[in-house]
């Protein structure tokens, strides 16, 4: 068994920064079911809704996509 | 009934087609096999230093840039082909002009729900930004962008196979060799590369200050150093003047956030084509382009939208006028007309 111990380092730290992918999820989870909930009660509403929903899931989604970054950036820079 | 055999034929044309290219794909992975392209987080230089400034430094040709150029020669393109359009008679709905003007009057819609109206002020903003990054986005999924390229010798890398001498060359999947190449491809998909994004964040900050100053004065400069309660009521107004220094705080993180959602997607999916194509060649790549394809509409279509709202949010301010809104739904081309009669004027 040979290798880096830096290498197998950085490859569990990029893991270990996906865990924050986890929150992001939930987010987004949570506003497409209040936008799905509101849309079904009242059709009318649904371009409002719609815009509104991909706002809030842009928002959230966004903190899943900094681990994204930290993770690649381990991975690849340096 | 001619029309309708024509119809069927052409169909059944473009399913030997596919078959013929999925063969083919399925021919060259097996004599060439792919391997996984060296993934790096900055763009390569191409060419030399093209010029060089006294303080800042050399500037050279990076694959991204060639990326960025020809985004601008599609978007021209794009536009002559709106122009051909617009001029002709009646309403060409299957021509590519049509299908720009079809995106832009969907566009032109959702500022009037946000902005109201100031929708005409706020629309160029939003259309220029959603049109350049989704074609941006999309420049990744075309067929040579990150395949055809220089080979440079490099640390790790793989053993070269000269097909044309001279010419043409491909890289094989042995790793132990004398002399080991890597690719550094042509064209970048500029998305990719933190440098855009980065300047496209900043253009889209800054633009929305400069929006709220010249239509609110300086009450816009209250949003941010809230000191009018701050004698009259001390100690709610000392919590007035904390949250509008959130505020400040907030416009910075716009610029991070903004820079990093579109990178970190974009430059995500790019990885999974990468990989998806090594390791699946024939089939399995087709699945994730068409999510690609997807996912870079989203972004485009958020990354402008967050600029609208956030762009008829400065230059509404505090005041909540609810403007009547016009219920009748324009037709395809109408909005776009009062679009160009107001850009006229």
């Amino acid at each position: 068994m040979t290798g880096d111990i830096v290498e197998a380092a950085r490859l569990i730290g990029a893991g270990i920064a996906m865990i924050g992918a986890l929150g992001g999820g939930i987010g987004v989870g949570l506003s497409i079911q209040g936008a799905m909930q509101g849309m079904a009660r009242n059709p009318d509403a649904y371009n409002n809704l719609f815009v509104n929903m991909l706002l809030g899931v842009a928002f959230s989604e966004a903190i899943a996509i900094y681990c994204l970054v930290i993770a690649f950036v381990i991975l690849f820079v340096a | 009934m001619k029309k309708i055999e024509k119809h069927q034929q052409r169909h059944g044309l473009f399913r030997w087609i596919a078959l013929a290219l999925l063969v083919l794909t399925g021919l060259a992975a097996f004599f060439i096999p792919p391997v996984q392209p060296a993934i790096e987080a900055a763009s390569a230089e191409v060419a030399g230093p093209l010029f060089s400034l006294p303080i800042i430094g050399n500037f050279y040709l990076t694959n991204s840039l060639i990326g960025i150029l020809l985004v601008d020669l599609i978007i021209v393109g794009l536009v002559l082909a709106v122009r051909k359009t617009l001029k002709g008679s009646s309403i060409p709905s299957k021509s590519i002009g049509g299908v720009i003007i079809a995106i832009l009057e969907v566009l032109f819609d959702l500022t009037e729900k946000a902005a109201g109206k100031w929708a005409k002020k706020v629309f160029p903003w939003f259309a220029t930004i959603t049109l350049t990054v989704l074609v941006a986005n999309l420049l990744d999924l075309m067929p040579g962008i990150e395949g055809i390229g220089l080979l440079v010798p490099s640390a790790s890398g793989y053993v070269i196979k000269t097909l044309i001498p001279g010419v043409l060359s491909t890289i094989t999947r042995q790793t132990d060799g004398a002399q080991l190449y890597s690719l550094v491809t042509f064209v970048r998909s500029p998305s990719t590369d933190l440098n855009f994004t980065l300047a496209l964040g900043l253009i889209a900050v800054i633009s929305i200050q400069v929006m709220g100053l010249r239509y609110q004065g300086f009450t816009y400069l209250k949003r941010f150093f809230n000191v009018s309660t701050l004698f009259s009521k001390p100690g709610l107004g000392v919590m007035d003047f904390m949250v509008s220094v959130l505020e400040l705080i907030s416009e910075f993180a716009k610029i991070i956030s903004f820079t990093f959602r579109l990178f970190g997607s974009i430059f995500a999916g790019m990885v999974l084509l990468a990989l998806s194509g090594t390791l699946i060649p024939v089939i399995g790549q087709s699945g994730v382009m068409l999510f690609e394809l997807f996912m870079g509409l989203i972004q485009a279509v958020v990354f402008g939208l967050l600029t609208m709202v956030f762009m008829s949010q400065a230059i509404r301010g505090e005041e909540q006028d609810e403007t009547p809104k016009d219920e009748r739904p324009i037709p395809l081309v109408e909005g776009l007309e009062s679009f160009w009669r107001y850009k006229r004027k």
